[in-house]
Protein backbone atom coordinates (compact mmCIF):
# COMPACT_ATOMS: atom_id res chain seq x y z
CA UNK A 1 0.00 0.00 0.00
CA UNK A 2 2.82 2.67 1.31
CA UNK A 3 4.29 1.64 -2.73
CA UNK A 4 1.23 2.31 -4.07
CA UNK A 5 0.41 5.81 -2.55
CA UNK A 6 4.16 6.52 -2.33
CA UNK A 7 6.28 5.14 -5.68
CA UNK A 8 8.54 3.43 -2.81
CA UNK A 9 9.16 -0.26 -3.92
CA UNK A 10 7.88 -2.12 -1.38
CA UNK A 11 10.86 -4.17 -1.12
CA UNK A 12 12.62 -0.91 0.51
CA UNK A 13 9.71 -0.92 2.73
CA UNK A 14 11.24 -2.18 5.93
CA UNK A 15 10.17 -2.26 9.54
CA UNK A 16 12.76 -0.06 11.54
CA UNK A 17 13.01 2.53 8.12
CA UNK A 18 11.54 5.88 9.25
CA UNK A 19 9.08 6.70 6.77
CA UNK A 20 9.37 10.40 5.93
CA UNK A 21 13.48 10.28 6.07
CA UNK A 22 14.72 7.23 4.56
CA UNK A 23 11.43 6.36 2.03
CA UNK A 24 11.07 10.00 1.23
CA UNK A 25 7.46 9.78 1.81
CA UNK A 26 6.20 13.21 2.47
CA UNK A 27 3.16 14.35 4.72
CA UNK A 28 0.49 13.99 2.32
CA UNK A 29 1.52 10.84 1.20
CA UNK A 30 1.14 10.29 5.21
CA UNK A 31 -2.37 11.58 4.93
CA UNK A 32 -2.70 9.59 1.97
CA UNK A 33 -1.73 6.36 3.60
CA UNK A 34 -3.91 7.42 6.29
CA UNK A 35 -7.08 7.46 4.92
CA UNK A 36 -5.69 4.37 2.73
CA UNK A 37 -5.87 2.18 5.93
CA UNK A 38 -8.94 3.44 6.72
CA UNK A 39 -10.30 2.97 3.24
CA UNK A 40 -8.83 -1.30 3.24
CA UNK A 41 -8.65 -2.40 6.64
CA UNK A 42 -11.44 0.40 8.80
CA UNK A 43 -8.38 1.40 10.94
CA UNK A 44 -8.81 5.23 11.74
CA UNK A 45 -5.52 7.32 13.07
CA UNK A 46 -6.74 10.69 13.19
CA UNK A 47 -4.38 13.53 11.55
CA UNK A 48 -2.06 14.36 14.72
CA UNK A 49 -1.51 11.30 15.46
CA UNK A 50 -0.22 10.63 11.97
CA UNK A 51 2.71 13.53 12.75
CA UNK A 52 3.82 11.04 15.38
CA UNK A 53 4.43 7.77 13.25
CA UNK A 54 7.79 8.12 11.98
CA UNK A 55 9.03 4.47 10.96
CA UNK A 56 7.13 1.62 9.47
CA UNK A 57 7.25 -0.32 12.94
CA UNK A 58 5.74 2.70 14.60
CA UNK A 59 2.41 2.24 11.96
CA UNK A 60 2.41 -1.40 12.65
CA UNK A 61 2.37 -0.41 16.00
CA UNK A 62 -0.56 1.44 15.34
CA UNK A 63 -2.51 -0.44 13.35
CA UNK A 64 -2.32 -3.43 15.53
CA UNK A 65 -3.55 -1.16 18.61
CA UNK A 66 -6.31 -0.17 16.71
CA UNK A 67 -7.28 -3.87 15.45
CA UNK A 68 -7.32 -5.15 18.86
CA UNK A 69 -8.90 -2.41 20.55
CA UNK A 70 -12.35 -3.17 18.98
CA UNK B 1 -35.83 15.62 1.43
CA UNK B 2 -33.17 17.93 2.16
CA UNK B 3 -32.89 22.26 1.62
CA UNK B 4 -30.12 21.49 -1.15
CA UNK B 5 -32.05 18.31 -2.77
CA UNK B 6 -32.29 18.57 -6.66
CA UNK B 7 -28.82 20.97 -6.49
CA UNK B 8 -25.74 20.22 -8.04
CA UNK B 9 -22.08 21.75 -6.06
CA UNK B 10 -18.67 22.02 -7.19
CA UNK B 11 -16.84 21.73 -3.87
CA UNK B 12 -12.83 22.87 -3.77
CA UNK B 13 -10.44 22.05 -0.45
CA UNK B 14 -11.05 19.03 0.36
CA UNK B 15 -7.20 17.77 1.49
CA UNK B 16 -7.75 15.50 4.81
CA UNK B 17 -10.75 14.71 6.74
CA UNK B 18 -10.46 17.82 8.63
CA UNK B 19 -11.11 19.94 5.68
CA UNK B 20 -13.66 22.31 6.08
CA UNK B 21 -14.29 21.38 2.32
CA UNK B 22 -14.85 17.63 3.40
CA UNK B 23 -17.78 18.51 6.11
CA UNK B 24 -19.31 20.89 3.92
CA UNK B 25 -19.60 17.78 0.92
CA UNK B 26 -20.69 15.44 3.64
CA UNK B 27 -23.57 17.35 4.94
CA UNK B 28 -24.32 18.96 1.49
CA UNK B 29 -24.83 15.64 0.32
CA UNK B 30 -27.12 14.44 2.64
CA UNK B 31 -29.53 17.60 2.19
CA UNK B 32 -30.11 16.23 -1.25
CA UNK B 33 -27.13 17.87 -3.30
CA UNK B 34 -24.78 16.16 -5.66
CA UNK B 35 -21.61 17.23 -5.29
CA UNK B 36 -18.23 17.43 -7.06
CA UNK B 37 -15.26 18.21 -5.56
CA UNK B 38 -11.81 19.35 -7.24
CA UNK B 39 -8.49 18.09 -6.07
CA UNK B 40 -5.40 19.59 -5.62
CA UNK B 41 -2.34 18.97 -5.45
CA UNK B 42 -2.91 14.56 -5.92
CA UNK B 43 -6.38 13.52 -7.25
CA UNK B 44 -5.89 10.13 -5.77
CA UNK B 45 -6.21 11.58 -2.50
CA UNK B 46 -9.14 13.20 -3.06
CA UNK B 47 -10.52 10.04 -4.69
CA UNK B 48 -9.59 8.55 -1.40
CA UNK B 49 -11.66 11.09 0.86
CA UNK B 50 -14.79 10.98 -1.53
CA UNK B 51 -15.14 7.26 -0.96
CA UNK B 52 -15.42 8.28 2.59
CA UNK B 53 -18.57 10.92 2.04
CA UNK B 54 -22.04 9.69 2.36
CA UNK B 55 -22.49 9.24 -1.39
CA UNK B 56 -20.55 8.95 -4.33
CA UNK B 57 -18.21 12.12 -5.72
CA UNK B 58 -16.72 12.97 -9.04
CA UNK B 59 -13.35 14.41 -8.68
CA UNK B 60 -11.39 16.40 -10.90
CA UNK B 61 -7.81 18.10 -10.68
CA UNK B 62 -8.04 21.88 -10.15
CA UNK B 63 -5.15 24.26 -9.41
CA UNK B 64 -6.03 27.62 -8.81
CA UNK B 65 -2.95 29.60 -9.81
CA UNK B 66 -2.79 27.42 -13.22
CA UNK B 67 -4.78 29.39 -15.77
CA UNK B 68 -4.55 26.83 -18.18
CA UNK B 69 -6.08 24.54 -15.40
CA UNK B 70 -9.36 27.29 -14.89
CA UNK B 71 -9.73 27.35 -18.70
CA UNK B 72 -10.83 23.76 -18.79
CA UNK B 73 -12.53 23.22 -15.65
CA UNK B 74 -16.19 24.56 -16.77
CA UNK B 75 -16.07 21.33 -19.68
CA UNK B 76 -14.52 18.81 -17.57
CA UNK B 77 -17.38 19.97 -14.75
CA UNK B 78 -19.51 20.09 -17.49
CA UNK B 79 -19.09 16.03 -18.15
CA UNK B 80 -20.64 15.71 -15.06
CA UNK B 81 -23.60 18.32 -14.35
CA UNK B 82 -25.34 20.79 -16.68
CA UNK B 83 -25.61 23.43 -14.67
CA UNK B 84 -24.48 24.50 -11.31
CA UNK B 85 -26.33 25.71 -8.33
CA UNK B 86 -23.53 26.84 -6.26
CA UNK B 87 -19.81 26.84 -6.01
CA UNK B 88 -17.39 26.18 -2.30
CA UNK B 89 -14.07 28.30 -2.16
CA UNK B 90 -12.40 26.57 0.55
CA UNK B 91 -8.52 27.37 -0.30
CA UNK B 92 -5.74 29.06 0.98
CA UNK B 93 -1.91 29.04 0.45
CA UNK B 94 1.00 31.01 1.84
CA UNK B 95 4.36 30.21 2.07
CA UNK B 96 6.43 29.70 4.93
CA UNK B 97 8.15 33.12 4.63
CA UNK B 98 4.43 34.52 4.35
CA UNK B 99 3.48 33.50 8.02
CA UNK B 100 4.49 32.79 11.46
CA UNK B 101 5.66 36.25 12.81
CA UNK B 102 7.96 37.32 9.73
CA UNK B 103 5.47 39.71 8.15
CA UNK B 104 7.94 42.97 7.74
CA UNK B 105 10.74 40.41 6.08
CA UNK B 106 8.39 39.10 3.44
CA UNK B 107 9.28 39.70 -0.09
CA UNK B 108 6.87 40.20 -3.22
CA UNK B 109 7.39 37.10 -4.50
CA UNK B 110 6.19 35.06 -1.26
CA UNK B 111 3.44 37.94 -1.24
CA UNK B 112 2.07 37.15 -4.36
CA UNK B 113 1.81 33.53 -4.33
CA UNK B 114 -0.04 34.10 -0.96
CA UNK B 115 -2.73 36.65 -2.90
CA UNK B 116 -3.03 34.42 -6.18
CA UNK B 117 -3.85 31.48 -4.11
CA UNK B 118 -5.98 32.52 -1.64
CA UNK B 119 -7.33 36.37 -2.92
CA UNK B 120 -7.15 36.02 -6.31
CA UNK B 121 -8.09 32.75 -6.58
CA UNK B 122 -11.76 33.83 -5.65
CA UNK B 123 -12.39 35.59 -9.18
CA UNK B 124 -10.37 32.21 -10.87
CA UNK B 125 -12.72 29.69 -9.85
CA UNK B 126 -16.25 32.12 -10.24
CA UNK B 127 -15.01 33.62 -13.59
CA UNK B 128 -13.80 29.86 -14.77
CA UNK B 129 -17.70 28.23 -13.85
CA UNK B 130 -19.42 31.17 -14.73
CA UNK B 131 -21.12 29.65 -17.68
CA UNK B 132 -22.88 26.85 -15.77
CA UNK B 133 -23.59 28.94 -12.78
CA UNK B 134 -27.54 28.91 -12.72
CA UNK B 135 -28.89 32.28 -13.43
CA UNK B 136 -30.85 33.57 -11.41
CA UNK B 137 -29.93 31.23 -8.29
CA UNK B 138 -26.46 30.35 -7.89
CA UNK B 139 -24.89 30.41 -5.18
CA UNK B 140 -20.90 31.28 -4.56
CA UNK B 141 -19.48 30.44 -1.29
CA UNK B 142 -16.07 31.07 0.24
CA UNK B 143 -14.38 30.63 3.71
CA UNK B 144 -13.05 33.71 5.70
CA UNK B 145 -11.02 34.48 8.45
CA UNK B 146 -11.96 37.39 10.34
CA UNK B 147 -9.81 40.57 8.32
CA UNK B 148 -11.10 42.90 10.08
CA UNK B 149 -7.91 42.96 12.84
CA UNK B 150 -4.38 42.21 12.88
CA UNK B 151 -3.52 38.70 14.22
CA UNK B 152 -0.43 37.29 15.89
CA UNK B 153 1.49 35.11 13.23
CA UNK B 154 -1.43 35.47 10.22
CA UNK B 155 0.40 37.99 8.48
CA UNK B 156 0.48 37.71 4.75
CA UNK B 157 -2.81 35.61 4.73
CA UNK B 158 -4.55 38.07 7.16
CA UNK B 159 -3.89 40.68 4.00
CA UNK B 160 -4.75 38.18 1.91
CA UNK B 161 -8.05 37.32 3.35
CA UNK B 162 -8.92 41.53 3.41
CA UNK B 163 -8.33 40.95 -0.23
CA UNK B 164 -10.72 37.96 -0.55
CA UNK B 165 -13.79 40.07 1.49
CA UNK B 166 -13.24 43.04 -0.92
CA UNK B 167 -13.01 40.72 -3.71
CA UNK B 168 -16.08 38.80 -2.72
CA UNK B 169 -17.94 42.06 -2.26
CA UNK B 170 -17.00 43.05 -6.10
CA UNK B 171 -18.24 39.53 -7.79
CA UNK B 172 -21.41 40.16 -5.37
CA UNK B 173 -21.64 43.16 -7.01
CA UNK B 174 -20.91 41.90 -11.15
CA UNK B 175 -23.25 39.35 -10.70
CA UNK B 176 -25.89 40.32 -8.78
CA UNK B 177 -27.78 41.25 -12.08
CA UNK B 178 -27.70 37.99 -13.33
CA UNK B 179 -29.29 36.39 -9.94
CA UNK B 180 -25.77 35.27 -8.04
CA UNK B 181 -25.07 35.38 -4.97
CA UNK B 182 -21.86 35.63 -3.48
CA UNK B 183 -20.73 35.32 0.43
CA UNK B 184 -18.60 34.80 2.90
CA UNK B 185 -18.16 32.62 5.83
CA UNK B 186 -15.77 33.97 8.33
CA UNK B 187 -14.89 30.41 10.84
CA UNK B 188 -13.28 30.48 13.74
CA UNK B 189 -10.25 28.54 14.21
CA UNK B 190 -10.31 24.50 13.14
CA UNK B 191 -7.65 22.45 13.44
CA UNK B 192 -6.74 21.31 9.81
CA UNK B 193 -3.80 21.33 7.80
CA UNK B 194 -3.90 25.10 6.57
CA UNK B 195 -4.18 25.28 10.05
CA UNK B 196 -0.89 23.65 11.02
CA UNK B 197 0.99 25.41 8.92
CA UNK B 198 0.38 29.21 10.20
CA UNK B 199 2.61 29.07 13.30
CA UNK B 200 6.22 27.76 13.73
CA UNK B 201 5.50 25.53 16.18
CA UNK B 202 2.97 24.02 14.23
CA UNK B 203 -0.17 24.99 16.48
CA UNK B 204 -1.75 27.90 15.03
CA UNK B 205 -5.12 26.43 15.67
CA UNK B 206 -4.37 26.07 19.34
CA UNK B 207 -2.94 29.56 19.59
CA UNK B 208 -5.99 30.69 18.05
CA UNK B 209 -7.88 28.43 19.89
CA UNK B 210 -6.62 29.38 23.30
CA UNK B 211 -8.24 32.84 22.09
CA UNK B 212 -11.45 31.72 21.00
CA UNK B 213 -11.94 29.96 24.40
CA UNK B 214 -11.70 33.37 26.08
CA UNK B 215 -13.67 35.29 24.00
CA UNK B 216 -16.53 33.64 22.00
CA UNK B 217 -19.61 34.46 24.13
CA UNK B 218 -20.86 30.88 22.55
CA UNK B 219 -17.69 28.89 23.39
CA UNK B 220 -15.36 27.44 20.88
CA UNK B 221 -14.88 23.62 19.95
CA UNK B 222 -11.74 24.04 17.16
CA UNK B 223 -12.28 20.39 16.57
CA UNK B 224 -15.84 20.44 15.23
CA UNK B 225 -16.38 21.82 11.76
CA UNK B 226 -20.08 21.02 11.82
CA UNK B 227 -20.96 24.61 12.95
CA UNK B 228 -19.23 26.35 9.56
CA UNK B 229 -20.76 23.43 7.29
CA UNK B 230 -24.29 23.90 8.37
CA UNK B 231 -23.40 28.14 7.44
CA UNK B 232 -22.13 26.87 3.97
CA UNK B 233 -24.99 24.32 3.30
CA UNK B 234 -27.56 27.27 4.71
CA UNK B 235 -25.96 30.04 2.35
CA UNK B 236 -26.15 27.14 -0.74
CA UNK B 237 -29.86 26.76 -0.29
CA UNK B 238 -32.35 28.92 -0.90
CA UNK B 239 -33.50 30.44 2.67
CA UNK B 240 -30.83 33.40 1.91
CA UNK B 241 -32.41 34.43 -1.33
CA UNK B 242 -32.01 37.88 -1.05
CA UNK B 243 -28.19 38.30 0.40
CA UNK B 244 -24.78 38.67 -1.24
CA UNK B 245 -21.68 40.53 -0.11
CA UNK B 246 -22.43 39.42 3.39
CA UNK B 247 -19.58 37.93 5.40
CA UNK B 248 -21.39 35.33 8.20
CA UNK B 249 -19.26 35.23 10.90
CA UNK B 250 -19.29 31.28 12.74
CA UNK B 251 -16.64 31.96 15.71
CA UNK B 252 -19.10 31.41 18.63
CA UNK B 253 -19.80 34.99 18.78
CA UNK B 254 -15.80 36.26 19.05
CA UNK B 255 -15.69 38.66 16.89
CA UNK B 256 -18.56 40.90 18.12
CA UNK B 257 -16.56 41.16 21.58
CA UNK B 258 -13.76 43.23 23.12
N1 LIG C 1 -8.85 26.11 9.72
C1 LIG C 1 -9.16 27.32 10.15
O1 LIG C 1 -8.94 27.66 11.32
C2 LIG C 1 -9.84 28.30 9.22
C3 LIG C 1 -10.53 29.39 9.77
C4 LIG C 1 -11.13 30.31 8.90
C5 LIG C 1 -11.04 30.12 7.54
N2 LIG C 1 -10.35 29.06 7.03
C6 LIG C 1 -10.27 28.91 5.57
O2 LIG C 1 -10.91 27.74 5.15
C7 LIG C 1 -10.39 27.36 3.90
C8 LIG C 1 -10.05 25.87 3.90
O3 LIG C 1 -8.98 25.61 4.79
P1 LIG C 1 -8.97 24.38 5.82
O4 LIG C 1 -8.78 24.98 7.15
O5 LIG C 1 -10.10 23.48 5.57
O6 LIG C 1 -7.57 23.68 5.50
P2 LIG C 1 -7.15 22.58 4.38
O7 LIG C 1 -5.66 22.57 4.42
O8 LIG C 1 -7.86 21.33 4.63
O9 LIG C 1 -7.66 23.23 3.02
C9 LIG C 1 -6.92 24.14 2.24
C10 LIG C 1 -7.20 23.77 0.79
O10 LIG C 1 -6.61 24.68 -0.14
C11 LIG C 1 -6.31 23.94 -1.28
N3 LIG C 1 -5.37 24.62 -2.17
C12 LIG C 1 -4.21 25.23 -1.83
N4 LIG C 1 -3.61 25.70 -2.94
C13 LIG C 1 -4.41 25.36 -4.00
C14 LIG C 1 -4.34 25.57 -5.42
N5 LIG C 1 -3.29 26.20 -5.98
N6 LIG C 1 -5.35 25.11 -6.20
C15 LIG C 1 -6.42 24.47 -5.64
N7 LIG C 1 -6.54 24.25 -4.31
C16 LIG C 1 -5.55 24.69 -3.51
C17 LIG C 1 -5.72 22.66 -0.73
O11 LIG C 1 -5.75 21.62 -1.69
C18 LIG C 1 -6.64 22.39 0.44
O12 LIG C 1 -7.69 21.55 0.02
C19 LIG C 1 -9.20 28.28 3.63
O13 LIG C 1 -9.62 29.36 2.83
C20 LIG C 1 -8.87 28.78 5.02
O14 LIG C 1 -8.20 30.02 5.01
C21 LIG C 1 -9.77 28.14 7.84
Amino acid sequence: MIQEVSGVPAAEVTSEKSIVDDLDVDSLSMVEIGIALEDRLGVQIAEDRLREISTINDLVDHIDHSLNGR
Amino acid sequence: MGILSGKHLLVSGVLTKSSIAFHVAGLAQEQGADVTLTAYPRVSLVERLARLLPRPAAVIPLDVTDPESLAGLAERVGRHTGTLDGVLHSIAYAPPAALGGNFPGTGWPDVAATLHASTYSLHGLVTAVLPLLRSPGGSVVGLDFDASVAWPEYDWMGVAKSGLESCARYLAFYLGAQGIRVNLVAAGPLRTMAASNISRDGDGAGDFAALWHRRAPLGWDETNADPVARACVALFSDWFPATTGEIVHVDGGAHAVG
